[in-house]
């Protein structure tokens, strides 16, 4: 369903961020991307959204390569494909209610589908409550938690989670983790990209290490993943 | 649902940024009131021109000692002119009945005798109405044997004539400046917009939206600017138009002529607001794609 074949990016400022990648992701997974900052992870994530597009190799999602996209297709993509960020990417002077109702809006819905799926969204999230606060005046936690419900407004077929708690303490953290996997298990995929060892170790899920660009062997690292993260996370 | 947001989009942009929004609005009123009182003066002197060249005689005099059959042979000489609309005849009894019409005097009676010549009047095709052919045309008919003087208003014709290239070139340089001075403060106006909204671009961008939805809101900006600059400026200009009707008897405007002014001032504030907003919002909002 995503498929990375041979792809290299290079940046004007950093040639080489991900170096001859070669990766499968099924659907209906949830992937963990791990590796310290600058690794790559992010490259990859933006690659599925295609923020940016492959120096080298051929990226596809779904129906759509990277190799004849248009800007419109790309549009497309985007409104199949849920992105949650580590910096929540909310329109702060927008309400909760405005911030997760924009994709539908941009794919133009009515006013009255729009409402009631938001009003779902936010029951799901638990902050109906705040439905008309703006995001500016929520807490970290609550920001990101919107942020995921916009990403599950157009029922993507993959959620790409880009460090969604790096800025989140240990229970935003777990509440935001127990929502993607709560939409995992309605069958959305879920790929994470984290650097939190702690809170992940004791999931189920496959995990994809990378480091300097490059997706490590399985064996190296699944062999010793808590010794490797923990050097990775000293490292930062 | 996306024309509401459009719309709230909108008017957030301008109260947002009330200030150089005003700043713009005003600057196209009063650029627009400069520009079309500059072409009414323009449309006015070109029209006082036009007519004055399309009523304007040539008068041919002869020789006062010349024979009625050389009078004719040098009539069928003038009509070999293509250029030529219409001749008169005029003779030396007609002329000295002119003279009587407009002076109040028969000439025998002053001199014993009428010394007036034979004349004949001469209407050009109104393409050959202008200074450079109708002095070639007196050239060239002074030269016919028995033609004593061709005369016509030439200083009056070259004076018209400059002064409407002047006030055309004056407009010209003035509407390059005023268009300069909108385009810079709508572009400038827009900027800011755009700049105050960059993360929401982003993020729209981001989740999928086309650039139509991203770009109209700005594109409307301008559109509105545009719109109320206009009305400001009709509302002015049918001011200083009811004062000069007011202030002059003889001139009058019509209700069409007032019309007109509504529909073109704010079309053309309309306009000029939206190409600016659109190729401004154009180059900045890629900017913000490509810094992403």
């Amino acid at each position: 369903m995503i498929q990375f074949s041979n792809i290299t990016v290079n940046y004007s400022y950093v040639p080489g961020a991900v170096k001859d990648i070669n990766l499968k992701l099924r659907k209906g997974d949830f992937t963990l991307l791990l590796g310290p900052t600058g690794s790559g992870k992010s490259t990859l994530l933006r690659l599925i959204y295609m923020d940016i597009l492959p120096s080298e190799g051929i990226v596809t999602i779904d129906k759509w390569s990277s190799y004849r996209i248009t800007p419109r297709q790309i549009n497309l993509l985007r409104r199949n494909v849920g992105v949650v960020f580590q910096d929540f990417k909310l329109i702060e002077n927008m309400s909760v209610y405005e911030n997760v109702a924009m994709p539908l809006i941009i794919e133009g819905y009515r006013r009255r589908y729009i409402k009631r799926l938001v009003h779902i969204l936010l029951d799901e999230i638990n902050m109906l409550q705040s439905a008309n606060q703006r995001a500016s005046t929520l807490s970290l936690g609550e920001k990101q938690r919107v942020a995921i419900a916009r990403a599950m407004a157009k029922n993507p077929f993959v959620i790409i989670a880009d460090e969604p708690t790096g800025n989140l303490d240990r229970e935003a953290s777990q509440n935001v983790l127990s929502l993607l996997e709560r939409i995992h298990q309605n069958g959305t995929s879920v790929i994470m990209a984290t650097h939190d060892y702690e809170l992940i170790k004791d999931t189920p899920y496959r995990r994809i290490y990378i480091e300097n660009g490059q997706v490590l062997p399985p064996a190296r690292t699944i062999a010793t993943p808590k010794t490797r993260i923990n050097l990775l996370t000293q490292t930062e | 649902m996306k024309l509401l947001f459009v719309i709230r989009q909108t008017l957030n942009n301008l109260w947002r940024e009330r200030t150089p929004v005003v700043a713009t609005i005003l600057t196209i009123s009063i650029a627009l009131t400069i520009m079309i009182a500059l072409f009414e003066v323009s449309w006015v002197l070109y029209n006082e021109l036009h007519d004055l060249k399309s009523n304007m005689v040539i008068e041919v005099y002869l020789d006062s000692q010349i024979s009625g059959t050389r009078a004719r042979d040098i009539q069928e000489e003038l009509n070999n002119y293509n250029t030529i609309d219409r001749i008169r005849y005029v003779s030396k009894e007609t002329a000295a009945e002119i003279f009587l019409q407009e002076f109040g005097e028969n000439i025998n009676d002053i001199l014993d005798e009428n010394p007036l010549p034979i004349s004949f009047e001469i209407r050009l095709l109104p393409a050959f109405n202008h200074s450079d052919y109708l002095s070639l045309f007196k050239k060239q008919v002074e030269n016919i044997p028995g033609v004593d003087e061709v005369h016509y208003r030439h200083v009056l014709i070259e004076k018209l004539e400059t002064l409407t290239e002047a006030v055309a070139v004056a407009g010209i340089f003035v509407l390059i400046i005023l268009l300069f001075a909108m385009n810079l403060l709508v572009r400038n106006t827009i900027k800011l917009s755009v700049y105050a909204k960059r993360r929401q671009i982003a993020i729209m961008n981001i989740l999928g939206a086309g650039n139509l939805l991203i770009r109209l809101p700005f594109i409307l900006e301008g559109a509105i600017e545009g719109l109320i600059g206009g009305i400001f400026s009709a509302t002015g200009l049918i001011i200083i138009h009811k004062f000069i009707e007011s202030s002059f008897a003889l001139v009058s405007f019509s209700s069409t002529m007032y019309k007109m002014l509504w529909v073109y001032t704010i079309t053309l504030g309309i306009l000029i607001g939206l190409l600016t907003s659109a190729e401004a919002v154009g180059r900045f909002v890629n900017k913000i794609f490509s810094k992403k």
